[in-house]
């Protein structure tokens, strides 16, 4: 009997203490982030979809070797290059394509790019109903950044 | 330690059937197999180290029941232990009594050899010991006895196996498919298996 | 208390739980066959999202398979990825420079308790309490914004690689972590506070779904579940690897075996992974993050095994090289699934509400069963 009187006091603090956790809880600042009005710094690291690097001319620094396209774990990436206009060796890209509904931010791309030629993105606001909004053309992109 | 209990009686079993087999039958094969057994064992309490990379150049062919010490560091297991198909469930009553788990059952097809292996992984919880059970069947009828009486834990590790190799486990008491749709007649971890 | 079922002229009827039903936590479906509210037995169904893992593993090349792994538990997939790259290193014999270790033990060890939180949350959540699930969001997404600084994701990691990490860490990093461990130390009595001493979760909890230390070794199951059974088992103190053996801390271990014993032995190791990442943190070393790895890995020929404690348990990859650039075989042992394979013994008997309490106190990730 005393055990039960016992269990009863016991419990009954128990059930205080915790309202006591609610009700501070209640009077601390708010911790939730109104998205659309504000919105969270995105980090330096942050892995969005790849996209093209240019060099300091605004040109694209990928020199279609390919390397990213063999490295890929899903086969995103399509690369095709052109001999260079100005004569000189070497080829420029001439077509870069992202299908980004296959890709797992995995790395494995910039990672084997030899020439810095390619990075992450801050993009994450990607929301959409259709594939064919996330097959990219990174070249297009860039040039349309440079404009 | 307990490692070095339960090699000495996993090679004894092996031994045991060696022996079992050649009294019966006294084919060629048998003997071969004895010699295997002898060999690998002197290896074993010789130098345990040695044994664990690079396989001798009159390797037996694949299969061959026998135990290994393999070095740790570089498999990551203690005991490589191949023994009979027929002999897995006396195996895992070994490692029971000395109060083993059992980690993980597999397979890996081999159809160079025209085999598939099965491979039981079982730890002991208070000694770092971990001990690897193999046996190679058939691969045309591959079949062995379960394990799941004596781990009832083998029951699902058996069904995954039975799933991706089409490794049929003689006493299971509920081989139906686990992981793949109920009415799957294909393996998917067979080697000529294409989608 | 559990009542066996005896009577085998006792009306029985199948119930269905799932595949789509909040408490499985994911697509895992259990067939039960009840007697009034008792269960008299239970067979989970699973391969709802299986995706073939393996076979990916046979054909991928070892570096693009990087992100495979931490796919199948998205809630500590750090420990996922760091297995895999384990197995992979002893298998080609790569050293890991020490600077990287930390960091892979400082990461591991943040995502641990970002898991035990959120299973926290979820847990009280299937018990039919919904605020502490806010609480544990809340220092679980400072733990997210922390990872996300350093490995660029929230959720699906893939930061450890072959030989080392992807980058270095700043000191921030550092910092911030020590400043999370904390805040967390001063936030772990208000859970207890609030939950753990809460005398409705005790009454839910205790002496109710009960699993022998036995059982878990005949099953094979591991982490907390094991502990809560009273077996002080795990891998990284039972086989060191990474740099664990550097660090002081315990194994928690409650003998009860019930629910209960689980819920705590998660809230122990709470605070065990902050002591690691707070000692990690100061003991530090400078040095380079990555050791020189060749391009194309071809591992000798032959077969590797490596295991790490992930947050549900021991996970294993077991590769079978044949000495070319893609594994023969490659074998993920999940802990989950051996977890959930003594579930239909564990709650024969069991009133249905228990048992989901049983099944929450498992912490299931389905993906990671089905694999
Ligand atoms: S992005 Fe880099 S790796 Fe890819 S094709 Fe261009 S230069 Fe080569
Ligand atoms: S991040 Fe990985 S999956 Fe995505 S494009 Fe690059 S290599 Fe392919």
């Amino acid at each position: 009997m005393s055990g039960y009187f016992k269990e009863l006091f016991t419990g009954t603090k128990s059930l205080a203490v915790g309202m006591g956790v609610t009700i501070r809880a209640f009077f601390s600042p708010v911790v939730t982030m109104q998205y659309p009005y504000e919105t969270p710094k995105i980090p330096e690291r942050f892995r969005g979809h790849i996209e093209l690097v240019a060099d300091d001319e605004g040109k694209p620094k990928c020199v279609a070797c390919g390397m990213c396209q063999r490295a890929c774990p899903s086969g995103c990436i399509t690369v095709k290059g052109k001999k260079r206009e100005d004569g000189g060796k070497g080829k420029v890209v001439s077509f870069y394509r992202l299908d980004f509904t296959k890709c797992s931010l995995c790395g494995q791309c910039v990672e084997s790019c030899k020439f810095d030629a390619i990075t992450f993105s801050k993009e994450y606001n990607l929301a959409s109903t259709r594939k064919e909004d996330f097959i990219y053309d990174l070249l297009k992109r860039l040039q349309e950044k440079n404009s | 330690m307990i490692c070095d209990t339960v090699a000495q009686e996993l090679e004894e079993l092996i031994a045991a059937a060696a022996a079992e087999e050649e009294a019966a039958g006294g084919e060629a094969g048998a003997e071969a197999a004895d010699e295997a057994v002898a060999g690998g064992g002197a290896e074993a309490g010789a130098q345990g180290e040695a044994a664990g990379e690079g396989e001798e150049a009159a390797a037996p062919p694949p299969g061959t029941p026998m135990l290994r010490r393999t070095e740790y560091r570089s498999t990551g297991y203690h005991v490589d232990a191949t023994v009979a198909p027929a002999q897995v469930a006396e195996a895992a009553a070994i490692l029971d009594r000395h109060q083993f788990f059992i980690e993980t059952i597999t397979g890996v097809d081999w159809p160079a050899d025209r085999q598939m292996e099965v491979v039981y992984d079982f730890k002991h919880r208070e000694e770092l010991c971990r001990v690897v059970i193999r046996a190679r069947v058939d691969r045309d009828d591959p079949r062995l006895p379960t394990i799941s009486h004596v781990f009832p834990g083998a029951n699902w590790h058996e069904r995954e196996t039975h799933d991706f190799f089409g490794i049929v486990f003689d006493g299971h008491p509920y081989l139906e498919p686990l992981l793949l749709p109920e009415d799957a007649d294909f393996h998917p971890l067979r080697k000529d298996f294409s989608p | 208390m559990s009542v066996t079922v005896t009577d085998p002229n006792l009306e029985t009827f199948v119930l269905n739980l799932g595949p789509q039903h909040p408490a499985t936590h994911g697509v895992l479906r259990v067939k039960l066959v009840m007697d009034g509210e008792y269960i008299v037995s239970a067979e989970p169904v699973l391969g709802y999202i299986h995706r073939m893992q393996e076979k990916m593993g046979e054909n991928r090349t070892y570096a693009q398979f990087l992100p495979n792994p931490p796919r199948l538990d998205y809630l500590s997939a750090l420990s996922y990825n760091l297995g895999y790259v384990m197995a992979v290193e002893r298998a080609a014999g790569i050293e890991v420079p020490e600077r990287a270790e930390y960091i892979r033990v400082i990461c591991t060890e943040l995502n641990r308790v970002a898991s035990h939180l959120l299973w926290h949350g979820a847990f009280i959540l299937d018990l039919g309490g919904f605020t502490p699930l806010l609480y544990a969001f809340d220092d679980r997404e400072q733990i997210l914004d922390l990872l996300e600084s350093v490995t660029g994701a929230r959720l699906t990691y893939c930061y450890f690689r072959f030989g080392g990490v992807y980058n270095d860490v700043d000191d921030d990093f550092l910092a911030g972590a020590k400043a999370f461990v904390k805040r967390m130390r001063e936030r772990l009595p208000m859970y207890h506070d609030l939950v753990t001493n809460n005398i409705i979760l005790i009454k839910r909890l205790k002496d109710i779904g009960f699993i022998s230390a036995e059982m878990c070794r005949k099953y094979g199951a591991t982490g907390p579940v094991l502990r809560g059974s009273g077996v002080a088992y795990d891998v990284r103190k039972a086989e060191p690897y990474s740099v664990y053996s550097e660090f002081d801390f315990d194994i928690p271990s409650y003998p009860e075996g019930d629910s209960y014993a689980r819920y705590r032995v998660r809230m122990d190791e709470i605070a065990e992974s902050l002591r690691i990442i707070e000692q990690a943190c100061d003991k530090i070393p400078d040095g380079p993050v990555r050791a020189k790895v060749p391009k194309t890995l071809k591992p000798p020929p032959g077969d590797y095994y490596h295991a790490v404690e992930a947050a549900r348990g021991e996970f294993g990859v077991r590769i079978v090289s044949d000495g070319t650039t893609k594994a023969y075989r490659m074998k993920l042992r999940s802990p989950s699934y051996s977890n959930l394979s003594l579930f239909g013994e564990a709650c024969e008997g069991m009133l249905l509400a228990d048992a989901l309490a049983l099944m929450g106190s498992l912490d299931l990730v389905i993906p990671e069963i089905d694999r």
